[in-house]
């Protein structure tokens, strides 16, 4: 063979596996990678069962779920602004309205207008934010009260956010006696979920009436969301939640979910408890990270009796606005065979999704319809529901 | 044989009107600018018009991107004369040709889709007949808008293919317009029928109840894909869009080019395109599972199957963009080996380069696209920015020439008929050396594969990109 046709076997030969590389590794991606055996060979996930000790019971108060009034409205400000991204603390809402219309407002200069009158005088801050706000008269709130029965019988109460308007979540307090509990310092902490309006943005309400109750929040805070907790008069020991499970007392443990929001809003946080002899419950406040994310995390990491999936209670975050998309059945479909007994949602879980959960047969505790809740196909204002009791 | 015979990007050169990278540079930082501008004015959160809710954003942008396609590929640029095409200031041709662009996309959107499909077939088409059905404006809008965009999604990857893959046949002998209008119509149909295929049954699940008397609800997907959202599809329409732009630019239409016969050229192009897609579709996926962990239906975001899918066309799209920035300012480099090998390299480069443009998206473009931090936010498309970005490459070199860096001259008669000799390649034969290279180069394909798919895992646990 001469050296020329060496020169143009080799160079034949580089091009068949110039070729061959391309085609062999796409041939492999296509005929491998969604196949079983694909599967087989990932690891299958070690439990850590970490005991975090049980409870006896969870009695959970429903102070309020009606975070807004009219999804339209609210739904409409958020469109007007520029869509589900835009900045929440811009969107001119109360208490951080500048009277500069949709998209307009900016933090420093809502709590401008009311940060003298902070945490005392709510009723006046509220009545001037209400004069520069895009629709005034719809904000709500999403805050429950906790009452966890450790194994001696002695009785924790604690807060699971704190609402938005200061006007709604006055009343909502007077209502079920949780002003007098925090004055009286009965309630031994405040977690809030996630940094959006509906869950924070009513703290001066909490703060008016205990200062030093010990708070927790997620790290995905926004420097206006920690400037607002100094800003309302908040005094006492925050924690900012930075690990992925935080023991609160035997038997109950926060967790924290690294999840982009709408609204700019970053992470959430959880609770979870361990009733004895029953098994998991699940808490959220608007479970952004998921219900079943929210189990698989808990299943992966935690221990609890009889390796049972026993109850949540909370917003499920499905259809929030009466909105639907494809991915929602998933779970509808696929909730069921988590094996959950006992199922209290409200708040943004949405009516359709309570109504769809309820014809699959699931076992949702319904409630009365009070204090402008919409459905008594979920739990509403001022409707309890017990875990363990 | 003239320049008249040819389309018109194929009668041109693109000459550089400077020596080295410049012109490559100067046009990044024109493009890159056009493109803030731009953002900044329609798409941005933050910005003007605000159109990324994301769905209005979504639309007008794959929309934009199939007008351009029909503009330049499909009706060569009918109605406007090949000499003002050549005479024509860049600035000014791209200004008139993306004008008529954005007229012909609001007149098909808002003419077609929304007046005529929506009164006068199915409903949600139309935004004001699902607001007067009880939808909030926001979810109306935004789901007439989906239906749409996704109509345009399959359209994108139809459209070009019939150019591309089968190479206008069986009408690539007839005159503008007819052969546009035929290619446009035909491609039109089809992608009516994929649409109805995959995704009416989504549109159809977004409603309650169901419309189970008009579509297939559950869908006939749900137990393959793990999901009954139609973001499946969307996994492999996106990488079929992806793959016939590889296809055309950094693969240079190899190896089916290498096919003689032109009829089986042109389906094996057609199909060949779309298996290329599933392979790459299915992984995708796979690596998402080992880098994240198995999906579990029912859950949001990161670890949800739909989801997943999405982000399969999203990864595609991360794709697309080096490899038609290599094709259109780094003149397609390498070019100095042999066909095989520049398109092995490049394929390889490109991946690479997507790679580092993923990461580079998702850790910075929370701070300058008003876009959420995270993967998964389910208002955050990275397909709007990435094509976005990718139409105003389009318009850059086939509506202003590849201004300024690049100015255009007309072929020679001998460019002119190596573009007709280049519809079959006709350097690389079979040979006992070119047999044997194949299969060792097979089995370092299938090494390559797997070594990947063994590094993932790895890298999932030790690499963090959004903290």
């Amino acid at each position: 063979m001469s050296k020329d046709n060496k020169g143009i076997t080799r160079r034949d030969f580089v091009k068949g596996a110039a070729t061959g590389l391309v085609v062999g590794a796409f041939a492999s991606m296509g005929v491998y990678s969604y196949t079983s055996s694909a599967y087989d060979r990932l690891p299958t996930a070690e439990r850590k069962m970490h005991d975090f000790g049980a409870c006896r019971s969870v009695r959970v108060t429903n102070i309020s779920e009606t975070s807004w009034f009219n999804n339209a409205h609210l739904i409409g400000d958020i469109h007007e602004a520029g869509g589900l991204l835009v900045n929440q603390y811009t969107l001119n809402w109360a208490p951080f309205a500048n009277g500069k219309g949709s998209a307009k407002g900016s933090y420093d200069d809502g709590i401008g207008s009311i940060k003298e009158l902070l945490p005392n005088d709510l009723k006046k801050a509220w009545e001037i934010q209400k004069k520069l706000a895009l629709h005034p008269d719809n904000p709500g709130g999403y805050s429950c009260l906790l009452e966890v029965e450790d194994l001696d019988g002695t009785i924790h109460k604690y807060l699971l956010d704190t609402g938005w308007s200061y006007e709604w979540m006055e009343d909502s307090f007077k209502r079920e006696g949780i002003d007098k509990m925090l004055e009286e310092q009965q309630i031994e902490a405040l977690f809030i979920s996630h940094e959006h309006w509906d869950h924070f943005w009513g703290l001066p309400v909490t703060v008016k009436y205990d200062n030093r109750i010990p708070l927790y929040v997620h790290d995905g805070f926004y420097k206006e969301g920690l400037q607002y907790i100094k800003d309302c008069g908040y005094k006492g020991e925050m924690t900012i939640v930075d690990k992925p499970i935080t023991e609160i007392i035997p038997g109950m443990a926060l967790l924290k979910f690294d999840v982009p929001i709408i609204n700019r809003v970053f992470g959430e946080t959880s609770l979870a408890f361990n009733i004895k002899d029953k098994g998991l419950l699940l808490i959220s406040g608007c479970c952004h990270q998921g219900i079943l994310k929210f189990a698989d995390f808990a299943q992966a990491n935690l221990k609890y009796d009889n390796d049972r999936f026993y109850g949540i209670y909370g917003g499920l975050h499905i259809s929030p606005f009466e909105d639907w998309d494809p991915k929602y059945d998933d779970l509808v479909i696929s909730l069921g065979e988590w094996g959950f007994e006992r199922i209290g949602c409200n708040h943004c879980t949405g009516h359709l999704t309570a109504k769809k959960f309820i014809e699959a047969g699931y076992p949702v505790v319904r409630g009365t319809a009070r204090f402008r809740s919409a459905s008594k196909d979920y739990l509403g204002n001022g409707d309890k529901i017990s875990f363990g009791c | 044989m003239d320049n008249s015979s040819v389309s018109y990007l194929e009668s041109r050169k693109l000459v550089k009107r400077w020596s080295g990278p410049i012109p490559a540079l100067v046009n990044t930082i024109f493009i890159l600018a056009i493109f803030y501008a731009t953002w900044w004015i329609f798409q941005d959160p933050r910005g003007l018009m605000r159109m990324y809710t994301p769905y209005v954003g979504y639309m007008v942008c794959r929309w934009l991107l199939i007008l351009f396609i029909w503009v330049a590929y499909i009706f060569d640029y009918w109605p406007f004369k090949r000499s003002w095409l050549e005479k024509t200031h860049p600035l000014i041709k791209g200004t008139i040709l993306t004008l008529v662009s954005v007229a012909a996309m609001i007149l098909l959107i808002k003419g077609f889709f929304v007046e005529i499909l929506g009164n006068f077939g199915i409903a949600y088409f139309d935004p004001s007949r699902l607001e007067a059905m009880g939808i909030t404006d926001f979810y109306s809008i935004e789901y007439a808008a989906e239906a749409i965009m996704m109509f345009a999604a399959i359209a994108s990857w139809l459209s070009p293919s019939w150019v591309v893959a089968c190479e206008n046949a069986p009408w690539q002998k007839l005159d503008q317009p007819a052969r546009g209008i035929t290619i446009a119509v035909v491609t039109f149909f089809l992608s009516m029928i994929v649409y109805f295929l995959t995704m009416h049954s989504h549109m159809a699940i977004l409603f309650y109840p169901w419309q189970k008397f008009t579509a297939i609800c559950p869908p006939y997907w749900e137990q393959f894909a793990n999901t009954v959202s139609g973001n499946f599809h969307i996994a492999w329409i996106m990488c079929c869009t992806v793959v016939v732009w590889l296809f055309e630019t950094i693969w240079e239409r190899y190896p089916f080019n290498l096919i003689k016969n032109d009829a089986l050229r042109r389906v094996t192009s057609f199909f060949g395109i779309i298996a290329i897609a599933v392979a790459l579709c299915f992984f995708l996926y796979y690596a998402q599972d080992l880098v994240w962990g198995q999906t579990i239906r029912g859950t949001r975001r990161l670890m949800a199957p739909d989801w997943r899918w999405l982000h399969v066309g999203e990864m595609a799209i991360f794709w697309l963009v080096p490899s038609l920035y290599l094709a259109f300012y780094c003149n397609n480099w390498p070019t100095k080996f042999s066909r095989p090998v520049n398109v092995c390299i490049r394929t390889l480069l490109t991946a690479l380069m997507a790679a580092f443009v993923y990461i580079v998206y998702y850790k910075t473009s929370h701070l300058f696209l008003g876009t959420q931090k995270g993967f998964s936010h389910p208002q955050q498309f990275p397909m709007i920015p990435m094509i976005w970005l990718i139409n105003i490459f389009l318009i850059n070199v086939w509506f202003m020439d590849g201004w300024p860096g690049w100015r255009a001259v007309p072929k020679t008669t001998a460019e002119l008929a190596e573009i007709k000799e280049e519809v079959v390649a006709h350097d690389v034969a079979w040979t006992p050396g070119l047999a044997k290279g194949l299969f060792i180069g097979l089995c370092a394909g299938v090494l390559l594969y797997i070594a990947i798919i063994n590094i993932l895992p790895w890298i999932g646990e030790h690499f963090t990109i959004i903290h």
